[in-house]
């Protein structure tokens, strides 16, 4: 069977010098191509700059979307955010495609977050495991109910003070 | 040094006449994850799912494969439906699943729209048809509500 559409969507996080994080998204699809790269500064999370471009699109209106990643400029990644984005940029009177490319690189921010207290996590033995998991969690109370591992019925949970 | 990424690759095929199977591919600095989802034209209803993890994080992690089937049912083109995805699979399952789903469905949007664009002898003629046969186009996105506001005034 040949493909009649195909889509590759790449984000990465580099560290800078200063602390903050320079979140590279790139999507390339049958028919849409854009860039998006921005910084982030923490400890808030704020959007300090955000450039990006459209590559191909279904029609060369869709090109003058790209000026809308202005809008994210000073925003922070916390609660309210995704509805933020999809207001300023996506939507009926944007670009839904930016507007997500916006959301993507801002999930890798905080994955990338994540990345070193599991690395530590995963060193532990089988014994050790399920309390380095609590303590986590107990740490990033964010977590508390997000998916299977960490709803109260979890055996990682057990313990855990909700 | 990249510090982290993602990568999500998404490839739709033409199963028959009214069905489209995507299969999704999700690789990153911690998760591993495949997705194939079936959904049946012209509703754009998920019939089916079928789930893999291959590299995840806990030991409960894989109990989240069962609640895939939560999103059968469901139409691409229902208010909320992303949001509906994310609580079903993601938050009763697995994020990053779900994560990947919305992005497997939209992809089979995208090949409802596009697909057969090439052939047509007017661009312009061929995407204002297709507003009126997936009416949830009209508002998705500013290209889409202006020719669907020229449709209507002509």
């Amino acid at each position: 069977m040949i493909l009649t559409y195909s889509r590759n969507k790449y984000a990465a996080t580099t560290d800078m010098s200063d602390g903050s994080l320079f979140v590279q998204t790139r999507v390339d699809d049958t028919v849409f191509s854009a860039t998006m790269d921005m910084i982030v500064k923490p400890p808030l999370l704020e959007i300090i700059s955000i450039n990006g471009e459209i590559l191909r699109a279904c029609s060369e209106e869709c090109q003058d979307a790209a000026t809308l990643l202005q809008k994210a400029v000073g925003l922070q990644i916390g609660t309210g955010f995704i509805k933020t984005v999809n207001s300023l940029i996506g939507e009926s009177y944007g670009c839904p495609r930016m507007a997500d490319l916006v959301l993507e690189g801002c999930d890798q921010v905080i994955l990338r977050f994540t990345v070193d207290p599991l690395r530590q996590i995963l060193t532990k033995s089988a014994e050790e495991l399920m309390d380095a998991h609590k303590m986590f969690v107990a740490g990033n109370p964010r977590l508390i109910g997000s998916c299977i591992a960490f709803s109260k019925e979890s055996p990682l949970m057990a313990g855990v003070e909700l | 040094m990249i510090t982290f990424s993602r990568s999500k690759l998404v490839g739709v095929e033409r199963l028959d006449e009214n069905t489209l199977l995507a299969h999704g591919v999700l690789e990153d600095f911690i998760y591993a994850m495949e997705l194939d989802v079936s959904v049946k034209q012209p509703d754009f209803e998920i019939v089916d799912i079928k789930g893999r993890m291959k590299r995840v994080t806990t030991p409960v992690c894989d109990q989240a494969i069962p609640k895939l089937q939560n999103a059968v049912g469901l139409r691409i083109p229902e208010d909320e439906f992303a949001r509906k995805i994310h609580r079903v699979v993601g938050k009763e399952g697995c994020t990053h699943f779900a994560n990947l789903l919305v992005e497997c469905c939209d992809a089979i949007m995208q090949t409802a729209i596009y697909e057969n664009i090439q052939q047509a002898p007017n661009k312009h003629d061929f995407l204002k048809e297709k507003t009126r046969s997936i009416p949830s186009l009209k508002e998705s996105c500013v290209f889409y509500s202006k020719m669907a506001e020229t449709t209507m005034g002509g």
